[in-house]
């Protein structure tokens, strides 16, 4: 192809334009895989999303009609949805900070050319195993643990810290941090291992001049690693952000999955779920949930983009 | 200096980390014992042998779904008559409603099953719904059988037979007989009836247990147990004329309940939990280690062999409950769960789909053998070598046909389940309450809007909220799953 090209441009140029028009019609072949997938599997589904969240479709039966707004108004008829949405974002918030806030003081030590760290392998892979592990095994594992006659109980009644066993998952508190805990224990280990990629990505000639000119550790952070690690932050920030708000597995299996007890760990996925596996189906109903959080995401995820823009 | 501070740090966290593994790893071989019963554990991969056979020989292959792994001893019983078939099982639990999902999201769709199996608080959901085809044509069998009518009523809607079942399960209350000496002063089943025949005398009942045991037995394990019995004598069912109806006998369950809790007279165990098995074979240590009892449970017919039988020995071996026990009608007559066998109409294999649902629901020969425990491990391994070595029917499952039932009564007399019993014929017992079940109450809406009740009574009764709260966060979670539904 290239061969024929050279030749094509010693000729005239309208020889040429066909020519050129047809390597380009090789680029689009090549992305067309992914362009046919991503319509059929990624784009398709949203629009009919967005069409199933105006009528009420069930799944029981084989009529539905276009009901407008409907959905959307009775999201709003009472404050499940709400709640729902605060729930995801206070779950999201305070598992995120202390991920980041871990992850970036593990990465900093492990990346450190004044600390040399042994094993930084070892460890890091230590820090990665419970993110390994099923969603559904952990969950699993830690309503039994904390389950009335668990061993949670029994060890803080018999080392006196408890006059008497209690019902840890009935307790909200407990069970909005037991849900942050997992998420965060599952999750800072991943968070490790991308910041680490991108500190040692920056150039360590940067480091040793900063040295020399006598900048404490702090200071290289701040000036150094932080503004150059500011495109893996938005990555991780965004990444976590949309996962976040699609939070599931664990609060959905921790309890009895309507984000029990009193709807404190109910995530939006847990009632669009709920709505969706209701006694008929309603997945119309259940698609206006999915439509609100894909929206709600998408202004969130540009807001990051926005705000932390390259501002030259 | 300061790297070995960073060790540290770093050992510590590895260390946390590690104990919350360990604590793990010794507390799931405890816990994964429970399950089972709710949800026989050998889904999927108890099929997978099955589904393996057929590439060679082309037989016919029929899609069976359900949630437990009974139906499984059928399904296999149902290839040795027919050589030519493949029964494809799977079991999806049911736990928190998966099975209902799973089911739902196959409809319409190309995996869609060709028998389904309907659990009582949602087959009249798929009776109401236009996907079961027309079981019409078995109806003179039912009737040459005496199948229990209410067993007919609930699978069928506007005339039109969907659904049978192999089951008809009226309810029962077993108590400890040891324990009912101590207390009561006799263990005599007329007697012990005699003291707990309604809620009022129950109640009181606990109270005496709770006083006489200094506090170490329990009336019931969980107040979910007698759920059941009040929510079967409601006068409505739940939803009329598309309205919510919160009948009487479900306030009466609630303040019941939370009377129950606050006197100490439950185990605050959750159903097909840990505790509430430990109950059943005397292995139940509150946290502080000391040994607590049960007096009773309810349960209905396909409690005991199920259930209580199975779980009267502790994992160990060390407790031993078998033979302590008696049954009752107790406070009030009910019925809990069931399983009605449906076809998808739209099934390539409807005959034989058809030909499995009169096999398993309808056929006297295989309800006996199913009833009197001939479906032994060894009988199916003749069938099917790869079965797994614990799938198989014990005797005493309560049968759908009243002729099966009066043929084989007599034969539980001298039974290990009679033995299991003190010498009590539950079978007998059951025979007698089976006829007055009927099928009233029940409507495709009943689980939903029963889950959706458990977590703002939990939350009630452990004191988290209020009485007003709980109404309010119940019918919350019911707008979630009945858009349509008109809330008072």
């Amino acid at each position: 192809m290239v061969l024929e090209n050279s030749e094509g441009a010693q000729s005239r140029s309208k020889a040429l334009r066909p020519r050129r028009f047809k390597r380009n019609y090789y680029g689009y072949l090549f992305i067309a895989p992914f362009v046919i997938g991503f319509l059929i599997f990624g784009l398709y589904p949203v629009y009919n999303t967005l069409y199933l969240s105006f009528t009420d479709t069930t799944l029981l039966s084989s009529e539905s009609n276009f009901i407008g707004l409907k959905n959307f108004e009775r999201l709003f008829a009472d404050n499940v949805f709400v709640t729902a949405v605060k729930n995801t974002w206070l779950l999201w918030i305070l598992n995120f900070i202390p991920q980041i806030g871990v992850a970036m003081v593990l990465s900093v030590w492990f990346t450190s050319a004044r600390l040399k760290v042994r094993g930084v392998g070892v460890w890091r892979a230590i820090f990665f195993l419970p993110n390994l592990l099923m969603p559904a095994a952990i969950a699993a594992l830690f309503f039994s643990l904390f389950s009335f006659y668990g061993p949670v109980n029994q060890f803080m009644v018999r080392a006196g810290l408890l006059p008497e066993a209690m019902q840890f998952l009935q307790n909200a508190t407990i069970t909005r941090g037991l849900v942050v805990f997992i998420q965060w224990w599952m999750w800072f280990g991943s968070t490790i291992i991308i910041l680490m990629a991108g500190m040692t990505s920056i150039p360590l000639s940067l480091y040793e001049s900063a040295m020399v000119d006598g900048a404490s550790g702090m200071h290289m952070f701040r000036r150094i690693t932080l503004p150059l690690l500011k495109p893996i932050l938005i990555y991780i920030f965004v990444t976590s952000l949309v996962g976040g708000m699609q939070m599931f597995d664990i609060p959905y299996l921790l309890t009895d999955g309507r984000g029990s007890p009193s709807g404190s760990i109910m995530t939006n996925n847990i009632l669009m779920y709920l709505k969706f596996s209701s006694s008929k189906g309603h997945i119309g109903a259940a698609s206006s949930v999915g439509v609100l959080v894909f929206i709600m995401t998408t202004v969130c995820a540009l807001g990051i983009f926005y705000f932390l823009r390259e501002k030259d | 200096m300061r790297k070995s501070v960073l060790y540290i740090l770093s050992l510590l966290i590895v260390l946390v980390m590690a104990l919350s593994a360990c604590g793990g790893a010794s507390n799931t071989t405890e816990s994964a014992a429970e399950p089972t019963a709710v949800a026989p554990a050998e889904e999927s991969s108890a099929a997978e042998p099955t589904t393996a056979a057929p590439a060679a020989t082309e037989k016919q292959v029929l899609n069976v779904w359900s949630f437990t792994n009974e139906i499984m001893t059928m399904a296999i019983a149902f290839e040795g008559m027919h050589p030519d078939v493949d029964v494809v099982y799977t079991m999806i639990p049911m736990t928190a409603g998966e099975y209902q999902t799973k089911l739902k999201a196959s409809l319409g769709t190309a995996d869609v099953p060709d028998v389904i199996a309907l659990e009582a608080s949602f087959v009249k959901e798929y009776v109401e719904a236009d996907f079961l085809a027309d079981l019409g044509q078995f109806l003179p069998d039912a009737e040459a059988g005496k199948t229990y009518p209410f067993v007919i009523d609930v699978g069928t809607d506007a005339g039109v037979t969907k659904a049978f079942a192999y089951q008809a399960t009226p309810g029962a209350l077993f108590y400890r007989r040891s324990l009912a000496k101590e207390y009561f002063g006799t263990d005599d089943p007329v007697e012990i009836q005699a003291l707990l025949s309604d809620f009022d005398k129950f109640t009181a009942a606990a109270a005496i247990v709770k006083e006489k045991s200094g506090g170490n037995t329990y009336m019931v394990a969980s107040s979910g147990d007698f759920q059941n019995p009040f929510f079967a004598n409601r006068e409505q069912p739940w939803i009329v004329d598309d309205t919510l109806i919160v009948d009487p006998m479900v306030v009466k369950y609630v303040e019941t309940a939370k009377l129950f809790r606050d006197e100490g007279y439950e185990a605050q165990a959750a159903q097909w939990q840990e505790g509430w098995f430990a109950g059943m074979n005397d292995t139940l240590v509150d946290a502080a280690g000391n040994a607590k009892q049960v007096f009773s449970y309810f349960l209905p017919t396909w409690g005991l062999p199920y259930v209580l039988a199975p779980n009267a020995v502790s994992a160990d071996g060390s407790h031993d409950t078998s033979g302590d026990w008696a049954v009752i009608t107790g406070p009030l007559p009910y019925q809990w769960g069931g399983t009605w066998l449906g076809a998808m109409a739209e099934s390539p294999n409807l005959d034989l789909a058809k030909e499995f649902i009169r096999f398993a629901t309808l056929d006297e020969q295989n309800l006996t053998n199913w009833a009197t425990g001939v479906y032994t491990n060894d009988y199916l391994k003749a069938i099917d070598p790869q079965v797994p070595a614990d799938q198989q029917q014990a005797p005493g499952d309560f049968v759908s046909s009243q002729v099966v039932v009066e043929k084989i009564t007599p034969s539980f007399d001298n039974s290990d389940l009679s033995a299991f019993l003190g010498g009590q014929n539950s079978y007998a017992g059951f025979a007698e309450a089976a006829p007055s079940v009927n099928a009233k109450l029940m409507t495709g809406s009943d689980d939903a809007i029963q889950r959706a009740l458990n977590d703002p009574i939990n939350q009630y009764l452990n004191g988290e909220i209020d009485e007003d709260a709980m109404w309010a966060s119940w019918k919350d979670n019911l707008r979630i799953e009945f858009p349509d539904l008109i809330i008072p």
